[in-house]
């Protein structure tokens, strides 16, 4: 990681905050089994329904399980989704945008082909297709939103390393003999960095979203497992009577994905030059 | 321009067979094959209806042979009967030997999808392009800013949530509007007038919410168009013969601004056609998105296979009308001097 790039980028207050907001994030979701003031699972038959009080911050739910220990546990769940989804399909971003942009040729139209095939299928048609023949499961999900999202990384590796070819200093180590992976490792692929790391973390706030969405529909995290999306379709079900079922898992999804979108924004600016012409 | 249009269209060809193949394996991810038990096939089915599966996708053949079939069934828009809905056709409506026509699911709820789609993109549009061109002529003003940070929210708040809260706000505490469904129950016993009123009353929360919710990338996509554009040399030259500001914002910087919207709009379709499953699934529409959810949860695979090809195919009708009205919008581009 390229500290001074680091530093410069929160400088920008729009991505400081984000970083901000996800480290807190962050430090609840890794710290909720310490925090956490309940079990997430324990069902308690005398307190079901029960508003934000003293004893529970964020009420029961209709089972009378504490919110507040299920969103921090939830939570756990949730950023794991995302991290996770998006590690994959950066991996497969960087693999097919590298080999697509240093070899070119036939290679390279066979893999934008497939970039243009995936990009026509709905995502969210695909992997609702994709759930539907396997079993809903946090590793399924995560692959499968893994799988269905490097399109837009590919085109990105493609078109960095396709540039970057064109550069002196390329030309000159290749002149000097420089293997095929030293110079994809040493020097294309560092230099691809920036927009890669922008991209990523912009594809956490989709991937969050993503995953909140199926378990919302029932077909992503299962239950007793908490996750934000089905502590808010437990939400739907009682939203005459409880609103705090819907609120916050509401929130801790919007702030979430507004923090990695902030921040993902803020690195944009302040890392892309052609950024600034406009100042 | 006919040159373009063929050339285009023959563009499609490559994508569909892609199509055909990922779908192709999608169907084929399942452990064992569809019909077992180890896969997420209903467990209470009969063992008749997993046979029907099994010729119905030729299982028992050569996965060659069952690609070549697949591929067929795509191209004749075949995708065999339902098994949920009382069999009814996937996609069009079939004639039985007494004359008794039964409609395709797909056939039904796909104008419902569009419709709804069309409206929201309509008012989406309305609302973004003014803001849009706000943003960039007071660009980092408070308004520009505030612009800014609308847009931030409007990209992070998942629209299910969004829907949930504003459904229960205005069609429950509030019973302003209808929460469900397209039609009260007593839709047929009101006059024209109440039947409009009935329909509007009931489209406005699914067709408001996600073009809320679509409004963020619109108006920062105009917003940028229109900063890219007024800092042209043709722009500077206009403001500089004394035109009015208004002039060279409305006459000759917008329609350049705009242009590239139609692209966006383009590649917006199979976002578009994928957030129906959870805004029909909430407000209850029967449209391509719920019937969709309802064809994975019961497991009804020739919905499943069907949608995901139409859909599919719809996104790139779509991509190619938008490249063709970019053309017709854009000389450079039919003539070949730049790519649109």
């Amino acid at each position: 990681m390229n500290w001074p790039l680091f530093k410069k980028a929160l400088s920008n207050p729009l991505a400081l905050a984000g970083f901000i907001i996800i480290v807190l994030i962050f430090l609840l979701a890794m710290l909720a089994p310490l925090i956490a003031p309940y079990d997430p699972n324990e069902i308690n038959v005398k307190a079901i329904l029960l508003g934000p009080s003293m004893a529970h911050w964020m009420g029961t739910d209709g089972l009378g399980r504490d919110v507040l220990s299920r969103m921090l546990h939830g939570g756990r769940i949730s950023l794991l989704v995302g991290l996770v989804a998006v590690g994959i399909s950066t991996l497969i971003g960087i693999l097919l945008g590298a080999i697509a942009g240093f070899y070119r040729g036939w290679v390279d139209v066979l893999i934008m082909r497939l970039v243009d095939v995936m990009l026509s299928i709905p995502s969210f048609f695909l992997i609702l297709a994709v759930i539907a023949f396997l079993t809903p499961s946090i590793i399924n999900i995560m692959i499968v939103i893994g799988l269905t999202s490097w399109m837009g990384v590919t085109r990105l590796v493609r078109a960095e390393f396709l540039s970057l070819c064109e550069r002196e200093y390329v030309m000159a180590s290749r002149t000097l003999g420089a293997r095929d992976y030293r110079l994809i490792f040493k020097h294309l692929l560092p230099n691809s960095l920036t927009p890669i790391i922008v991209s990523a973390v912009l594809g956490v706030a989709g991937a969050v979203l993503m995953e909140s969405g199926l378990s919302f529909l029932g077909l992503g995290v299962q239950a007793p497992q908490a996750s934000w999306g089905n502590i808010l379709t437990d939400g739907k079900e009682y939203i005459q009577f409880a609103w705090w079922l819907s609120l916050f898992p509401g929130l801790a999804i919007l702030i979430t994905v507004l923090g990695y979108n902030l921040l993902g924004e803020g690195l944009r600016d302040a890392l892309d030059p052609r950024s600034g012409h406009r100042k | 321009m006919l040159k373009y249009i063929i050339k285009r269209v023959f563009w499609m060809i490559p994508l569909l067979i892609g199509i055909s193949l990922i779908s192709f394996m999608i169907m084929h991810l399942a452990p064992g094959d569809i019909t077992s038990n180890e896969s997420a096939f209903n467990p209470k089915a009969s063992e008749e209806s997993r046979q029907k599966l099994r010729e119905m996708y030729n299982l028992d053949k050569p996965v060659i042979v069952q690609y070549g079939l697949w591929l067929k069934r795509m191209a004749t828009l075949d995708f065999g009967k339902s098994f949920a809905s009382h069999q009814k056709p996937v996609f069009w409506q079939t004639t039985d030997k007494d004359g008794n026509v039964t409609k395709g699911l797909i056939q039904e709820a796909l104008p419902i999808t569009l419709m709804i789609n069309l409206l929201g993109l309509a008012i989406t549009l309305l609302l973004a392009i003014p803001l849009g061109i706000i943003a960039a002529r007071k660009y980092l003003g408070w308004q520009d800013r505030s612009i800014t940070l609308f847009n931030f929210i409007g990209f992070s708040i998942p629209g299910f949530w969004l829907s949930l809260l504003l459904m229960y706000w205005l069609g429950v505490v509030n019973n302003w509007f209808p929460i469900s469904g397209l039609h009260s129950l007593n839709y047929d016993s009101l006059d024209t007038w109440g039947k409009i009123k009935d329909s509007l009353s009931h489209l406005f929360l699914p067709v408001v919410i996600p073009s809320i919710t679509g409004l963020a990338g619109i108006t920062l996509f105009v917003k940028n168009g229109m900063l890219d554009v007024l800092h042209q040399d043709y722009i500077t030259t206009a403001r500089a013969k004394g035109l009015n500001e208004h002039k060279v914002i409305y006459t000759h910087a917008l329609r350049n601004a705009l242009l590239p919207l139609i692209t966006i709009i383009g590649l917006s379709i199979p976002g578009l056609i994928g957030g129906s499953v959870i805004a029909e699934t909430i407000f209850a529409i029967p449209g391509m998105g719920k019937l969709f959810y309802d064809a994975v949860l019961m497991r009804d695979f020739p919905v499943v296979m069907g949608i995901l090809t139409i859909g599919s195919a719809l996104t790139l009708l779509g991509n190619l009308l938008a490249d063709l009205m970019y053309a017709w919008a854009d000389p450079r581009v039919r003539r070949g001097v730049v790519k649109g």
